[in-house]
């Protein structure tokens, strides 16, 4: 088996190495349209700017949105998000009640807010003539009601207002302009609707009627004739008509349908793109010189070990880097940290080792058997103190949210490439060193010329019996 | 070198004269109802953070005064370098079920604050980052925090005390790592008083990677108690603690200054978000170091005298 651990440690080195580099590699991915995702570098939204909006799902009436509510209204959002064209979008629910929605890049976010945030629940509200008033088409003279009929934006709260049928009676519908070039936004309905609007408006000719957006009025028109084909126009209310996003958007929630629950913004994050990018240019460069400095310090204190150890370092970079691409994990300022924290624990291990071996050095064994008994009598601090690390970082993402969640997968990562790299790979490395005559002296290990003996002599404790 | 387990008294007493002061910044914040410890960013207290340039550099006093009379009175407006302000308000704009108009579109109320500035300061060349946090965020971090820290120090203790089959030794962890909680939170709370510095939602990620390290530290000298237990059996305990800490001592100053290494060039490199974050766990790790070498390691001579001192004649109690 060891025999064959170079060749392995030099296949995984140059698998991730093709991974890191080459571009345009692709993964199969069932849920992607195309049936594969490609392998990137995938940056969080504080790195590249853009949008983040969470959302709360909104109990009804004392009833709690299940899980399967919760997923539908992460569908019908999805859909919301992909028919506005941003790209990369996330949509993913969190805990029980919890959906985020993330869009990298976003130009307008107040208009995408208004979208994604609606209910979209579209009610055909009778409004009787006894309360409001009518029309008599045939003269056009008003009969005054006990109430005036509600304008464009007036929120309905009159509860004895039932509606007539709701937006999931609509087929089809699309932006299009009436007779006199307002914009509206036409609809078709399904049979069920159109036999229920076509008897409800024969019998009221001259009625009001409303139709409201999560209660609140887009139009309320009169009656002029009764509509039996199914066929109707929704238009944008106090004469201007609609804007073309408004209708835009009253297509786009009437296409996917309204949500089952309504949903609250709980916290919204906007950042600019060129400031994300120079925090990432930033905290590159900081990583870059920490990396560097720690590559400085190792040679110094341990040399040739020192070396072997920044190789191998090297290593793990390539292939945390290489996994971060495959899993995908989004990269945050926070997980960048959190790799360049994971260097200084990586480190820690072969500080370990380099340290039990010139101590072995010292009291004058060889530099083979020194290497070896380092290697070995390290092994049990490093696994201790490496699963006390995963303990805490399993904990930050089983329990934390999403920016917590994303700091604690890369350090799992970190410890567990770095129990690899810096065991087995900087092993295989210094036995091949430590067989050349020429890397024998312990010198090249750290151990000072002139402290091979004295110190071993200096260090036993009173008392205590030589091995 | 050879005398740290016999100068433990001293060293227990520099911990505390860190922790006590720090402890006192912090019992201090819910009493003062936050006029004296720690400063809690939006994260925690809700509300939104808006960065933005001006055209024409303004004081950051007279932009609250415009954004006051707008309708926001609880507005504080801070300089953050290169010529950006940051304003903090209540949450703004969170549409249908926060305390805002759920009627207004998305935006209208930060528009309204921008309006009022341009008209009343002047041209705003760049906005910057923005942030809104509800309550109900807020509130989930808080417990999230209280959570996710207990969680890890039993955790680690479970794990330290299976380890070394020893509650001993898990219990000495915990002190120390209870020490590091208290030295950074205490150094932000004195922070927080002194310079206006913000834990926000990273610092608990900062606190539960201090706690792995120092956890990391501790176990390290622990493991090379155990092993110099086994060789040289019969020994003074307070002789083979002591030697063990020597032992391990060119490890634990060579990690800590690799972490201190990265962190520092973070620090000084790395802007944005994470400056305080980088910042804790620097303080955090500075502190694991000196808890495991000169707390845990003497806690568990301290306890095996206690013991031995109660099992056989007073006099035992001298031999350390």
């Amino acid at each position: 088996m060891r025999k064959y651990t170079p060749y392995m440690i030099l296949a995984i080195g140059l698998l991730a190495l093709a991974i890191d580099l080459l571009p345009n590699l692709k993964l199969p991915d069932s849920r992607a349209t195309d049936g594969t995702r490609p392998i990137e570098t995938k940056l969080g939204l504080d790195l590249r700017g853009g949008l983040r909006v969470e959302y709360q799902v909104q109990p009804v009436d004392g009833v709690i949105a299940t899980a399967a509510d919760v997923a539908t209204i992460r569908d019908i959002i999805e859909r919301r998000v992909n028919s506005t064209g941003v790209a990369e979008p996330l949509v993913q629910t969190q805990g029980s009640d919890r959906i985020i929605v993330e869009l990298p890049g976003v130009s307008d976010p107040d208009a995408i807010r208004a979208l994604l945030g609606t209910t979209g629940r579209l009610d055909f509200i009778p409004l009787p003539a006894e309360t409001y008033g009518s029309i008599n088409v045939a003269t056009g003279e008003p009969t005054e009601g006990v109430k005036p009929v509600p304008g464009q934006g007036a929120l309905l709260d009159d509860p004895t207002l039932k509606p007539l049928f709701s937006g999931d009676q609509i087929s089809t519908s699309s932006v299009s302009t009436d007779d006199t070039g307002q914009r509206v936004v036409s609809f078709s309905l399904k049979s069920e609707g159109a036999d229920l609007f076509s008897t409800y408006t024969s019998e009221n000719i001259g009625s009001y009627f409303a139709i409201a957006l999560d209660g609140t009025i887009v139009s309320a028109p009169y009656i002029q004739s009764a509509i039996t084909g199914g066929e109707g126009q929704i238009s944008g209310g106090s004469g201007g008509g609609f804007a073309l996003e408004e209708a835009t958007s009253l297509v786009t929630i009437l296409k996917f349908g309204s949500l089952p629950f309504p949903i609250a913004e709980i916290g919204v994050t906007e950042v600019k793109a060129t400031l994300g990018a120079a925090f990432l240019g930033q905290a590159l460069f900081a990583g870059a010189v920490g990396i560097l400095l720690v590559f400085l310090f190792m040679i110094m204190h341990y040399r040739l070990a020192g070396l072997v150890a920044s190789g191998a370092l090297i290593f793990y970079m390539l292939i945390v880097l290489a996994l971060f691409r495959l899993i995908p994990v989004t990269l945050t300022l926070a997980g960048i940290a959190g790799f360049v924290l994971s260097i200084g624990m990586a480190v820690d291990a072969n500080i370990l080792i380099f340290e039990r071996t010139k101590e072995e050095l010292r009291i004058g064994k060889g530099i083979i058997p020194a290497v070896e008994a380092g290697f070995s009598r390290a092994w049990n601090s490093i696994l201790d103190s490496n699963v006390s690390s995963l303990i805490t970082a399993f904990i930050l993402f089983y329990f934390g949210s999403s920016t917590i969640k994303g700091f604690a997968l890369v350090l799992i990562i970190g410890v567990l490439c770095s129990m690899f790299t810096a065991i087995s790979l900087t092993r295989v490395m210094l036995r091949a060193v430590i067989h050349q005559p020429r890397f024998s002296s312990p010198y090249l290990y750290g151990v000072g010329r002139g402290d091979l003996d004295s110190e071993a002599a200096a260090l036993k404790p009173a008392g205590a019996q030589h091995e | 070198m050879n005398k740290i387990i016999a100068r433990k008294r001293w060293f227990f007493l520099f911990s505390l004269l860190v922790t006590i002061p720090g402890l006192f910044f912090i019992i201090a914040t819910p009493l003062s109802g936050g006029a004296i410890g720690l400063k809690f960013s939006v994260d925690y207290t809700g509300g939104t953070v808006w960065e933005f340039k001006l055209e024409q550099p303004a004081d950051a006093l007279v932009v609250r005064d415009v954004v006051a009379a707008a309708g926001h009175p609880e507005v504080q407006v801070t300089e953050a370098g290169s010529g950006f302000l940051i304003m903090r308000t209540k949450p703004l704009d969170l549409q249908s079920g926060s305390e805002s108009d759920p009627s207004q579109p998305a935006g209208a109320e930060l528009a309204a604050i921008r309006a009022a500035i341009e008209s009343e300061v002047g041209p705003i060349a760049e906005a910057g980052s923005l942030s809104t946090v509800g309550p109900v965020i807020s509130q989930d971090l808080t417990q999230q925090a209280i959570l996710l820290i207990a969680l890890g120090s039993i955790g680690i203790v479970l794990w330290m005390t299976y380890r070394f089959r020893n509650l001993r030794f898990g219990l000495a962890a915990l002190v120390a790592l209870l020490h590091d909680v208290i030295v950074t939170v205490g150094f932000f709370a004195v922070a927080g008083t002194l310079f206006g510095v913000e834990i926000d939602a990273l610092f608990i990620t900062a606190m539960l990677t201090i706690i792995g390290f120092s956890v990391h530290d501790t176990i390290v000298v622990f493991d090379r108690v155990r092993e110099n237990l086994a060789r040289y059996a019969g020994a003074p305990f307070a002789d083979i603690v002591n030697h063990s800490i020597v032992q391990t001592l060119g490890r634990s100053f060579n990690t800590t200054a690799t972490v201190l290494i990265t962190l520092l060039s973070l620090l000084v490199f790395a802007g944005g978000s994470i400056r305080t974050f980088v910042l804790a766990l620097f303080v955090g790790i500075l502190s694991g170091t000196y808890s495991s070498i000169f707390n845990a390691s003497p806690l568990l001579v301290w306890w095996d005298e206690r013991v031995t001192a109660r099992k056989s004649s007073p006099s035992a109690r001298r031999t350390a």
